[in-house]
């Protein structure tokens, strides 16, 4: 029975060292990367429907709520525009503030409206991948300690 | 079979507690609630009819102050009530002068809760109501102080008895606040905005502020805050630059 779980723990060993190395490179291989960034903007009003003109913004990014991201100036319009870190998905909270009155607004940013990617390089892995790879390492560790701290028939 | 079943029960339990992020305890801090008039209480200020205004005490009565952690954010133009995954709040009521301290005194600290849970407390809700003791007795408000125009200086005590229910966004102002950190202090600020009574000689007066403000002009004419101020209208509690949804009674 011990056998077929180290067996176990071997086979799933090296399937985490397969998605942890990178594939090897090729002669004449050819990277190209694109990126597609996503504008938003924003359109600051008062209740009474007057454009808070030359309003303050400070724009917050999803991993640094206390520290503005951006800072910037409302058009005539009210309105403000700018191109959220599309490695930053997430809540984006905008804050505009005018003549002693202001407001948020939260805008979520997520894979589908600002990206990044390519070919030719070696890329990051999936939350599946990251999930599997936890799991294995986990498993492998918990079976080693088991099969060394295991009885020794007598 | 016994161990067979503990080789894969333990696993599994270790990745359900790494992936929940159970870890036993949550991380805690401490949060502060203060109350502030602003300059126009502490500093004075002129009215949107021109009466130079001094605030000697400014009593309000604030009860049932909670802050919550809401996910999606509260929009307090919805007027739905709040709901959030955690809720923290001071127990009691509190009457604050709002102008002790004189010209440059700093807000005032209502009180503060320790051990609550780290997060960004974005959603506020506090009631204005009637203080039951103290020289605010019976009133929810009570403003005094002088009064000068054109020569004529008028001492005043207005008082307002109506109860409010106020229920806010986040704060909004020049930093960010009630982002707890663990074994960290952050802070809220209920904010009152007198200029929405009485008005803002500095701003137009068909701006919607002063539009909305009553001014000082009945008040220098006997009236009692009963009989020209409707709480409901004047907007009087925010959350620095935030507004809040409010219902009186």
């Amino acid at each position: 029975m011990g056998n077929k779980w180290i067996a176990v723990a071997a086979v799933i060993g090296v399937l985490v060292l397969s998605l942890l190395l990178p594939a090897p490179a090729l002669a004449h291989g050819v990277s190209i990367q694109y990126t597609s960034d996503i504008e938003i903007t924003i359109i600051a009003k008062y209740d009474s429907g007057e454009p808070m003109a030359g309003a303050q913004v400070a724009v917050y990014a999803p991993d640094d709520p206390s520290t503005p991201w951006l800072t910037g100036v409302c058009d005539d319009e009210g309105r403000f525009s700018f191109t959220p870190d599309a490695s930053k998905p997430g809540i984006w909270d905008v804050q505009v503030r005018l003549a002693g009155h202001g407001g948020m607004v939260h805008i979520p940013v997520g894979e589908g409206t600002a990206t990044t990617g390519g070919i030719g390089g070696i890329g990051g892995y999936s939350y599946l991948q990251i999930v599997l790879m936890a799991a294995c390492v986990i498993w492998g560790s918990i079976g080693t300690a088991f099969y060394f701290r295991r009885r020794r028939p007598a | 079979m016994k161990k067979k079943a503990a080789f894969i029960a333990i696993p599994l339990l270790i990745l359900v507690m790494v992936f929940t992020g159970c870890s036993g305890g949550g991380a805690t801090g401490t949060l502060e609630f203060y109350a502030n008039g602003e300059d126009f209480v502490r500093q004075g200020f002129v009215s949107k009819d021109g009466w130079s205004i001094q605030f000697d005490h400014v009593y309000i009565t604030l009860d049932g102050i909670a802050v919550y952690q809401t996910d999606p954010p509260y929009d307090p133009q919805s007027g739905a009530d709040i709901s959030g995954k955690q809720t923290v709040g001071l127990n009691g009521a509190y009457t604050i002068d709002l102008a002790e301290g004189g010209p440059d005194a700093d807000r005032l600290l209502v009180g503060s809760v320790s051990d609550v849970p780290v997060g960004h407390y974005n959603a506020l809700s506090f009631k204005m109501v009637k203080a039951t003791s103290g020289p605010a007795a019976g009133h929810s408000l009570v403003m005094i102080g002088t009064a000068e125009k054109d020569g004529q200086t008028i001492n005043f005590t207005i008082t307002v008895e109506e109860e409010c229910d106020y229920q806010c966004g986040e704060y909004v102002g020049d930093e960010r606040k009630g982002i707890v950190p663990e074994n960290g202090t952050a802070d809220l600020e209920l904010t009152f905005h007198f200029d929405h009574i009485f008005g803002d000689f500095d701003t137009p007066l068909d701006d919607e502020l002063n539009l909305g403000a009553v001014g000082f002009e009945p008040f220098a004419g006997g009236a009692q805050g009963k009989d020209v101020i409707n709480m409901a209208e004047m907007h009087l509690g925010h959350v620095g630059e935030g507004h809040c949804h409010c219902g009186c009674h």
